[in-house]
């Protein structure tokens, strides 16, 4: 709509300038926050800077490793020690790596896949760890966690913007997205005035954590503690804990495990469809084996038929030729409360049994190391 | 509706579209519509009292029109003065009263309290109302006849809850010659728009969050750097917060063809008190200049009578900002500074000009205890502090200082050479640069999901 009683001269003064502010705006931004430097000093503790952190390292490993690499993806319930694997390396011909990131989901996954993997071809398996080969929506819905957008931020280019905003469900989320992903400044605000506050020691410590990540990471050992002793009584919906636990083993039991079952709206199935399919995609024709693990469940498993679910996405993907499903009773075995620390991870002693029962398995699915 | 929210630029991109889609005859229309739609926003039961005094102030202005000077006139001024007051003094006076009773009677504070909700603007709409009969009053303005056009006057909303306080005349001016605004006007308009968000959201609430941490819990933050800082933390931002808003304000009545008045021009660059209320919400100096310290006499009764009026006009000014003993030492406070400027008034020597502007800064500054803080014991508490041996911790980052440094440069290159005024006529590129620069601002310091409330909303 033109104003009307503007001179020619001055509505083409600013029809030119209204335009060119907002290329001034992405310049800026791009110049800041789409070049390799700020990725490179986010603070480790953030979402995003653990995550870069996590691809910058694994990126590492690439360049220490041979092509019998195989990279494990997963939230924090896929809790096995890289390094423990790779004590049956020998054995098993396989060295695993581990660039799942505590938090995030499928969607982060591929991102994180695509630059570490710009090939599709770097690595002999991926190894994705899931909850459950079928689709069980809960209360919280992953399509919905905006926690992603601070995850992948530093991984989002322009073309990406439209299609991951719009793979959120409600309207402000993909508001919330569009407009952090176009501006990566909104979702970095909080980290880049921390890291105005104090440049130079930011910049101290990221290069230490850089130098350091591998060792902190590989040699992590879990808390021995566990939830021996604890009782559901799944009649009465109610759990019988053992002296001694604190109220975060309490509070992640009554939470995970003793939740009510929530309405099975397809939303887990279409979110799944989605992102791992667009990880098929990127795999179709690709020597690189796609691994579904079903992980150990909890320490005392909720009872089957709690919820009727609807569909198994996974088991769909397995038609596919490259994709391949673990056993999902494989890890059955490790679902007793002295091997978890809480009612979601497995703790020391279950990730030394996961571990090597995970080497084993995967080495045995892939066969021989030799291409 | 916060001018500060996605919703209120999409109520403004409707407006802009309906306004200029529409017939010349329907404008006015849709301009009140749209202003009764954003006041009910916020509270639609208060459209009533609106609606009343709008209705109350259109009549006696015909009235006055009417009557022969005299006591009728007087007591027709009277009575609409009394409906203004009495409605402001019953929404915004009477707790503060009330309890003033109660501590009088040895009674505990809330005995007479009731339960009021203080309405959005009260403040402002009722001066703009105000100031418009007693000009009708005096003769210097004509009564409207179309109620429409008058209530319009009252609730346009880019300056219904925290002003600029448009006078009659220079809204009429605007509303019955209207003319499109020119491209010079819309990119002024878009120009203030842009500055005023980056204004609020950039500066006013980054600065909001250390001074609300400090004056939130002022003993817990001790020491004198810690008292500065968070003093001076809500100095940056209650200037940057109301400037923001009325450059907004202004930037908006000049894309839909309205024309206010500047209400801001550097404060913090005053070389002393008596200049930094010109420059401070000029506004409402104005009106009180105009309908109350003039009235009382101004200067012209001899020097005592001066300082009297001055303290009066000072002392109502800071009551008009709220029902609490600390505007009113708020108030009292300036009034004395300006009785004292006075006083002591002397020629200008201008290499002495930045020292003047500190130690102004630092006297607003002490005077904004009193604003921000919640009572009078604790602006005395931060009194101690600000004036305590050195010690305490400042509670600016780098960057803060960073950010006040770059508004100061900007402050001082449009005092001595016009900065802003130069970019919004430049050409394309260098108007563009400016603006993506204030985007950029806004991008990597904007609070954008707070919505932190203007504080002028709050009068």
């Amino acid at each position: 709509m033109r104003v009307p009683g503007t001179s020619r001269q001055t509505s083409r003064r600013l029809g030119l300038a209204l335009p060119l502010a907002f290329l001034g705006l992405l310049a800026l931004d791009g110049l800041l926050f789409r070049t390799p430097f700020y990725p490179s000093v986010l603070e480790m503790d953030s979402t995003a800077g653990g995550f870069e952190l996590t691809l910058w390292r694994e990126q590492q490993a690439q360049t220490l490793n041979g092509d019998n690499l195989v990279v494990t993806l997963g939230d924090s319930r896929f809790a096995y020690s890289p390094r423990l694997a790779n004590e049956l390396t020998a054995k098993t011909g396989y060295v695993f790596r581990h660039a799942g990131v505590a938090g995030t989901d499928v969607r982060a996954w591929y991102y994180m896949l695509r630059d570490l993997d710009p090939t599709a071809r770097r690595y002999r398996a991926i190894v994705f760890g899931v909850r459950d080969y079928d689709d069980e929506d809960e209360y919280f819905t992953p399509d919905d966690d905006i926690r992603a957008l601070h995850y992948v931020i530093a991984r989002l280019r322009w073309s990406d913007v439209p299609g991951f905003a719009l793979s959120f469900h409600s309207p402000s989320l993909k508001w919330e997205a569009l407009r952090g992903a176009a501006l990566k400044g909104i979702v970095y605000q909080a980290d880049l005035l921390a890291f105005l506050a104090k440049p130079k020691e930011r910049i101290r410590l990221a290069r230490i954590e850089h130098r350091k990540y591998e060792q902190w990471t590989y040699g992590y050992e879990e808390t021995p503690r566990s939830l021996e002793g604890l009782r559901i009584d799944w009649s009465a919906w109610k759990a019988t804990f053992p002296p001694g636990l604190d109220q975060d083993q309490i509070d992640t039991v009554n939470r995970d495990l003793l939740r009510e079952p929530a309405p099975q709206t397809g939303r887990l199935a279409a979110f799944r469809r989605a992102w791992y399919g667009r990880i098929l995609d990127r795999y179709r024709g690709s020597p690189t084996k796609i691994i579904f693990v079903r992980l150990a469940r909890a320490p005392i498993p909720r009872p089957d038929g709690l919820v009727r679910k609807k569909s198994a996405t996974i088991r769909e993907f397995a038609s596919r030729p490259n994709v391949l499903l673990c056993d999902e009773h494989a890890f059955e075995s490790l679902e007793h409360p002295e091997l978890f620390r809480d009612a979601l991870h497995l703790n020391r002693a279950g990730i030394a049994r996961f571990s090597a029962m995970l080497a084993e398995d995967i080495g045995r699915m892939l066969g021989s190391a030799a291409r | 509706m916060l001018f500060n929210t996605t919703q209120f630029f999409i109520f403004l991109a409707v407006v802009l579209v309906l306004f200029y889609a529409s017939p010349h005859r329907f404008r006015r229309y849709i301009l009140l519509a749209a202003s009764y739609f954003f006041y009910a926003c916020w509270n639609y039961k208060f459209i009533a009292l609106l609606l009343t005094l709008t209705a109350i102030d259109y009549t006696a202005a015909l009235w006055l029109e009417k009557v022969a000077p005299g006591p009728r006139k007087k007591a027709l001024l009277i009575l609409s003065l009394s409906a203004n007051l009495g409605f402001l003094g019953f929404f915004k006076y009477y707790n503060f009263l009330a309890a003033n009773l109660a501590l009088l009677l040895g009674k505990p504070p809330h005995s007479f309290f009731l339960d009021i909700v203080l309405p959005l603007g009260i403040s402002f709409h009722t001066f703009q109302s105000m100031s418009y009969v007693v000009d009708v009053y005096r003769g210097q303005q004509k009564a409207v006849r179309s109620p429409i056009d008058y209530a319009l006057f009252i609730c346009f909303f880019p300056q219904l809850v925290a002003g600029p306080i448009v006078r009659a005349h220079t809204f009429f001016r605007d509303l019955f010659h209207w003319r499109p605004p020119s491209a010079d006007d819309v990119s002024t308009g878009i120009f203030l728009l842009v500055l005023g968000l980056t204004k609020k959201m950039a500066f006013a609430d980054q600065f909001a969050k250390v001074a609300n941490r400090y004056f939130s819990d002022v003993a817990g933050n001790p020491g004198m750097a810690t008292a500065w800082s968070g003093v001076f933390a809500f100095g940056v931002q209650i200037y940057f917060d109301f400037s923001g808003y009325t450059d907004m304000a202004i930037g908006m009545a000049k894309l839909l063809g309205f024309h206010f008045p500047v209400n801001f021009r550097r404060p913090y660059l005053a070389s002393s008190i008596t200049d930094f209320w010109r420059r401070w919400h000029i506004s409402l100096s104005t009106w009180l200049r105009d309908y109350l310290y003039i009235p009382l006499g101004g200067n012209r009764h001899g020097q005592w009578m001066t300082y009297r009026n001055l303290a009066i006009t000072m002392l109502l000014g800071g009551l008009w900002h709220g029902a609490s003993w600390n505007f009113v030492i708020w108030g009292g406070y300036h009034g004395a500074l300006l009785s004292l400027e006075r006083l002591f008034r002397g020629g200008g020597r201008s290499w002495l000009y930045p020292l003047k502007a500190i130690l102004t800064f630092a006297l607003v500054l002490i005077g904004w205890v009193f604003f921000r803080a919640a009572d009078l014991p604790q602006s005395l508490q931060i009194l101690r502090q600000m004036f305590s041996r050195p010690g305490g911790h400042t509670l600016l980052q780098h960057w803060h200082v960073g950010l006040a440094l770059v508004a100061l440069v900007l402050a001082v290159g449009e005092e001595k050479f016009e900065w802003f005024e130069r970019i919004m006529e430049a050409p394309a590129w260098a108007y563009a640069t400016a603006l993506a620069a204030m985007f950029f601002c806004l991008e990597v310091f904007g609070v954008i999901d707070a919505n932190i409330p203007f504080i002028y909303f709050q009068f």
